[in-house]
This record gives structure tokens, C-alpha cells and sequence, in this order.
């Protein structure tokens, strides 16, 4: 019994290890870390100094205004990204022809680095040079300042997004989709059903597990929002567009105040596991209920 | 078999890893530099020092805050990943405090008098009276760009003031071109941008006992001016301002000279930053430097090395050289060499900007300086603050980092 025990520890032995080293051990670093006046180039040793840190972060009207950005970023784009996702899914389905090269094409956005989308679309909405100004243009409408408009710069970055990460809700609701099984369809059809009664009472049911679990990791990724807003428009115009993430980037890294920035990091979080915390309970309630059956 | 065959092969892999990893090549030098026309500069004359040392010169070209991030990360490790690196001016005071650079001078390292003071100045700490940390690399200064045809088809000679630059925006705009183009982006585009209005009506950021001054009447009027100026033009950024005022779409706009001067061509006119707000005040310097300094790391893994590469980089023959592939001067020598400046017009003018050039405040808190004041400036540009609330807030923020 005992050497079975030793032998199941040391079978777990790697995980642990890699997991306390990368994992628990930033983690409690940056816990402690927040409590201090952490600058990375100081000279002198960091001193405790309670919860100032926190204090100054939840006072701090950029970091406020990009936890409401954040927040309104990640509930617009989780929500469009499904939906659209969800309509593509449907109808990439129901086609009979051409379903392989529109699946692939689909998918490309999505395989592009952030940093690539970023500066791709930089140049596209350019004033002067981009192409969507020029094809503005034909249809007779001045150039518009897509990423210097403070009524427009949100919903830009919220567009190219959505544009990138569609795909990806497409592709796990479409494989979720084909796992359905086809007799159930055929049953609603012989009792009557029509297309909509079909899709509320069977396909919405059978995919619910993946539509949570597109929600929960595009919940999460939105939440960590940076490329395309410090490449686009560094946080502007007024803060409209600075997001939790580059506000630690801002703070921790780029200006090396890292007690400060951990603060900030430990905050968002927080942020982070009270918006998933929901999915993720139901993810392993259903996990668990299985497991009884 | 197979068992002898693995373990025999594990073997002579282990050998040839442990061969390769103490092989002692020639020396090397790393150079983490802002990545552009500077790597493409001392990679264009690397080769004669590489030759008289028998060291390979590498140069990383990095975008500048992923350069000042790796620059900070590395500078707490024993022996650094760098023995040079590149540094935006403003970074100078926090590096050189934070034990970044070398102190040059106990490298052998002297200034000599033919760099253009203004430059010098800006790798000394304390500034112009401290040790030396860092040579200039690269002579920038901002400038004052327009587009001649534009001017002259109203009659405009080039401003002297803002408030002549103002008028000239608003009688082109009524004409249909856009008359002047900000670069509002929040950070340090809209700061880089805004300053020399600021210093023309007189304001500065700081006072000498280092408070906040950006909520004074000369501010006040700056930031009025920048957005009367916004209100008959454009807010782009880099490549959008120089395309429109290149192509006359756009009268004018403040620039770094390599944005529109390539090689011996410029694709705009270019003309020191008007020195005064308004036609009757008294002139200030306007032109805001932005020179590019170098130094060798506190942690470098070859200091004497790296300290006999600066002066090679920044020695007159190889900024004469350098010129030849998008190097920017240090040295009066090569600005005022009668072949180069004959072949690179600007040279005198550039010269001129950087004589009378201003250095933005040095403290090593300014990347939080630019961040809090940037952000208001992005707010009342964007008409979410009024004037007077954004430049009282940006006070009020600016005090707090400098406690």
C-alpha cells in the first residue's frame, strides 16, 4: 500500500513542482509584493506599507474608467462573439456545399497573432493611406479618425476583435454542433416541429456546454485585452480605450513600480474570478454530476 | 541491443552538448538599441571595429518600451545579457540613478568638446554638471515642418510665432486643406507635441523646486492654442502627419526630422519651432530634444570592450559614415563637414535646433510625468475636460508622483 502511495507521489512529483514554481509561487510573489514600495530600480530594500497599494488603485480614476472599459469591452465582445459565432455555426451546418473551404477560411482571422491583427488593422484605418477610408470614400463620406475619435476608438478596437475571435467561437460551437445526434432532428420533424422550435429545444440544449465554455475562456481573454490597444491607440483618446491590463503593463512594467503594479494585478484578479466564477462552478457541478451517473 | 544503442546515443549527445556549450568562440558584444535606422547605421560600419578587435558585434533592435522594459529587467542580473545599450533621452536620470550605466569616465571614456553641448548635457547626471554615463548616439530634435507650396499659394512666409501659425491654420482650413496636424495620441506623442507650445508662451512642467507649474496662465494658453489649432486641422499619427503635409493635404506640423527627411530628400519644408506665442513676446527655446544616448551596462560581461565600441560609434569618421545609411549626428564636426552639409541640407538647420534646443524635465519620475500629463492633455483635446480642470488635474497628478 505504502510503495503504491510513493509511487503515486512520484508520478506527481513533476506537476507539482512545475506547477508551485510557475504558478503558486508568482502567485504568493505578487500577493507580497502588493503589500510593498516595490520600484525595480530602487536602490533600497522594498518597505512594507499595508494597503496603500490597493487604496490608490480603487481611487485612481484611470484605473476606475478601465474597469469599466474592461468590463464593458468584455461584455460586448463575449456577447457579439457568440451570438455571431453561434449564426455562422448554424449556417455553416446546414450548407451542403463548400463547408470545407469556408471552414478553413473562416479560421484565419483567429490564427493571427494579436500584435499582427494590431498592426494590420493600424494600417487599414489609416487616414490618409488605410483601405476602409478609401473605400469610404467612394460612397462619398469624408475620412473618418477611427482611432483618435473618442465616440469611435472603443468600438474600433471592439470590431477588430470581434473580427478576430469569432472564428474561434465558430469553430467549438461548429464542432459541438456536429456531435448532436441526428435522430433527435428526425423525431421533432416527424412530431411537427418547426426550424426555430427545433433549434430553442434541441440544438440550444445539446450545445450549452460548449456555448459556456466559449463564454468562460473568451470571458477570460477579453479581461486580459492589451495588444490591440497598446499597439492602436495607447489607452486614448481620454482613457477611453485604456483597459486593466495595459494599466498594470503601464504601472508595473513599463514604469517598474511593481508593488504598485502587483496591486493592480492582484485587483483584476479578483475582477476576473468574479466574472467566471459562475461558468466555472457550473463547469465542475457538471462535471460532478456526470461523474454520479 | 536497442538498450546499448540508446544509452550510447544518449551518451555522445550529452558529449556534443557539453563540447558546444564550452567552445570558446571570439568575443562578442550585445547591443540592445531602438530598433530602425539606428541598427541599420552600425550594422552599415560594424565590420572595420569587429576586424581591429576580433569580436562579433551583435545588435538587437528593439521597439523603444520593449527596449526600456529589457534594459530594466536585465539591469539586477550579475552579469547583464547587454554590454551597450541605447537609451530615449528623458530615460537617462532613472537609468543612470538606477545603477544601470557605467560611469564612463572610470572606463577611460571622456566628452570631448566637439559634440554638440546640448547633447553632451543630456548623458551627464546630474544633468550638464554630473558624471558621464552615456554618449549621444543620434542628434534629434524635433522641427517645424510645412508644405511651401501651401504657404506660399496664400502669401505665408514661415511663422515666427503661434499665434501666426494659428491664423495661417485657420485661413487654410477655410480653403479646404487641413491647416495644422496634432499628434494626440495619448502618452508621449500628444506631450512630445505639446511641450514646445508650452515653452513658446513661457510655461514649463516644473518650477526649481520641482512642483507641478502645467495649471499656470502660459499653459493655459498653450493648450487653448493647441486646440484652436486641432479645431481647423487634423490628429493623426506618425505616417498620416507626414503623408498630409507631404502631399498638401496639410499645411504644417512638429516632427522629427527623420519622419520626412530621408537621406539627401525631404518631403516637407522644415524650419526651426516657432520661438514665441505671440508675435510681441519674447522669444524662448522651443525645439525639444530627443537625442538617443548610449552607454555601457553596470553588468556588462566586457566593460573595456564595450566602452572602446562607444567611442568608435560615436567618433566624427563614424557618425560621417553612419550618415550615409540614416545616421543622425552628434558632432558639430560632421554637421559642419563642407561636403556633408553641401550633399544633406538640413544640417545647418538641424544644427541651429539643436543650439537652441530644451531637454524635457530631468527626473527619473518623468515616464510617470508624461503617462498623468498626456492623459489630461488626450481629455481636453477630446473635450472631456475643459482646459482649466484638465491642466489643474494634470497639477494635482504630477505633485503626487513627485512626492
Amino acid at each position: 500500500m505504502h510503495s503504491k502511495r510513493r509511487f503515486q507521489w512520484i508520478m506527481l512529483a513533476p506537476v507539482l513542482i512545475l506547477l508551485t514554481g510557475l504558478t503558486v509561487f508568482p502567485i504568493v510573489y505578487t500577493i507580497v509584493n502588493s503589500f510593498t514600495d516595490y520600484y525595480y530600480l530602487a536602490s533600497e530594500a522594498k518597505q512594507y506599507v499595508g494597503l496603500s497599494n490597493y487604496m490608490k488603485v480603487v481611487k485612481d480614476e484611470v484605473f476606475q474608467q478601465a474597469v469599466w472599459n474592461t468590463t464593458r469591452f468584455m461584455l460586448l465582445a463575449v456577447a457579439i462573439e457568440t451570438i455571431v459565432g453561434l449564426a455562422i455555426a448554424v449556417l455553416v451546418e446546414s450548407m451542403k456545399r463548400g463547408v470545407k473551404i469556408l471552414r478553413v477560411s473562416i479560421l484565419i482571422p483567429s490564427l493571427l497573432p494579436p500584435v499582427t491583427v494590431a498592426l494590420i488593422w493600424q494600417m487599414m484605418l489609416s487616414n490618409h493611406n488605410g483601405i476602409i477610408n478609401h473605400m469610404l470614400s467612394w460612397f462619398g463620406f469624408d475620412p473618418f479618425n477611427f482611432l483618435m475619435d473618442i465616440r469611435i476608438a472603443f468600438y474600433a478596437i471592439l470590431f477588430i476583435d470581434v473580427w478576430q475571435w469569432t472564428p474561434f467561437a465558430f469553430l467549438l460551437i461548429y464542432a459541438a454542433l456536429q456531435a448532436v445526434p441526428k435522430s433527435q432532428y428526425e423525431a421533432a420533424k416527424v412530431d411537427g416541429a418547426n426550424s426555430m422550435s427545433i433549434f430553442r429545444h434541441i440544438t440550444v440544449p445539446n450545445i450549452m456546454p460548449a456555448l459556456l465554455f466559449v463564454i468562460l475562456l473568451r470571458t477570460i481573454d477579453t479581461f486580459r485585452l492589451f495588444d490591440k490597444v497598446n499597439i492602436l491607440t495607447g489607452g486614448g483618446p481620454a482613457n477611453s480605450t485604456t483597459t486593466i491590463t495595459q494599466y498594470i503593463y503601464r504601472q508595473g512594467v513599463y514604469n517598474l513600480q511593481i508593488g504598485y503594479g502587483s496591486a493592480a494585478a492582484i485587483v483584476m484578479a479578483g475582477l476576473v474570478l468574479v466574472f467566471s466564477v459562475f461558468y466555472i462552478k457550473r463547469s465542475i457541478g457538471g462535471a460532478q454530476d456526470e461523474l454520479r451517473h | 541491443m536497442k538498450k546499448r544503442f540508446a544509452i550510447l546515443l544518449s551518451l555522445v549527445m550529452m558529449v556534443s552538448i557539453f563540447t558546444a556549450c564550452s567552445a570558446k568562440g571570439p568575443d562578442r558584444l550585445v547591443i540592445a538599441a531602438r530598433g530602425g535606422s539606428h541598427v541599420t547605421a552600425m550594422e552599415a560600419v560594424k565590420e572595420a571595429f569587429e576586424k581591429e578587435h576580433k569580436v562579433k558585434v551583435e545588435i538587437i533592435g528593439l521597439e523603444a518600451a520593449d527596449l526600456k522594459q529589457k534594459v530594466s529587467l536585465d539591469a539586477k542580473n550579475k552579469q547583464g545579457a547587454y554590454d551597450l545599450i541605447m537609451a530615449d533621452d528623458p530615460w537617462m536620470p532613472e537609468f543612470s540613478e538606477g545603477g544601470i550605466f557605467a560611469n564612463l569616465s572610470k572606463l577611460g571614456v571622456e566628452a570631448d568638446d566637439d559634440f554638440e553641448e546640448s547633447s553632451i548635457a543630456l548623458g551627464k547626471n546630474p544633468y550638464a554638471t554630473g558624471d558621464l554615463y552615456a554618449l549621444p548616439f543620434s542628434g534629434n530634435v524635433q522641427l517645424f515642418f510645412y508644405n511651401k507650396q501651401l504657404l506660399e499659394s496664400h502669401n505665408y512666409d514661415v511663422p515666427k510665432s503661434w499665434e501666426e501659425v494659428l491664423t495661417i491654420a485657420k485661413d487654410l482650413h477655410a480653403d479646404g486643406a487641413s491647416g495644422y496636424v496634432i499628434r494626440g495620441q495619448q502618452g508621449n506623442p500628444i506631450v512630445s507635441d505639446f511641450l514646445p507650445i508650452l515653452w513658446a508662451y513661457g510655461g514649463q512642467v516644473f518650477d526649481d523646486a520641482w512642483k507641478a507649474q502645467v495649471n499656470s496662465e502660459p499653459a493655459k494658453q498653450a493648450l487653448n492654442t493647441y486646440i484652436q489649432l486641432l479645431a481647423v486641422g487634423s490628429n493623426y499619427e506618425t505616417t498620416d502627419i507626414v503623408s498630409s503635409v507631404s502631399e498638401g493635404r496639410a499645411a504644417m506640423a512638429l516632427g522629427w526630422p527623420s519622419w520626412f527627411i530621408k537621406g539627401e530628400d525631404a518631403s516637407a519644408d522644415y524650419a526651426p519651432i516657432p520661438a514665441k506665442g505671440t508675435a510681441n513676446a519674447e522669444t524662448a527655446a522651443t525645439g525639444m530634444i530627443g537625442n538617443w544616448m548610449m552607454g555601457v551596462t553596470a553588468n556588462a560581461k566586457n566593460p573595456e570592450l564595450a566602452a572602446k565600441f562607444l567611442t568608435f560609434i560615436t567618433s566624427s569618421e563614424t557618425q560621417k559614415k553612419m550618415v550615409e545609411h540614416g545616421g543622425v549626428p552628434t558632432r558639430k564636426s560632421v554637421y559642419l563637414d563642407k561636403e556633408l552639409s553641401a550633399k544633406y541640407k538640413h544640417f545647418p538647420t538641424q544644427l541651429e535646433a539643436l543650439q537652441n534646443s530644451v531637454a524635457r524635465p530631468r527626473t527619473p519620475k518623468w515616464s510617470r510625468v508624461e503617462e498623468a500629463l498626456g492623459s489630461e492633455l488626450s481629455a481636453a483635446i477630446a473635450g472631456t475636460k475643459s482646459v482649466e480642470k484638465a491642466l489643474s488635474d494634470a497639477n494635482q497628478a504630477i505633485d503626487q508622483i513627485m512626492q
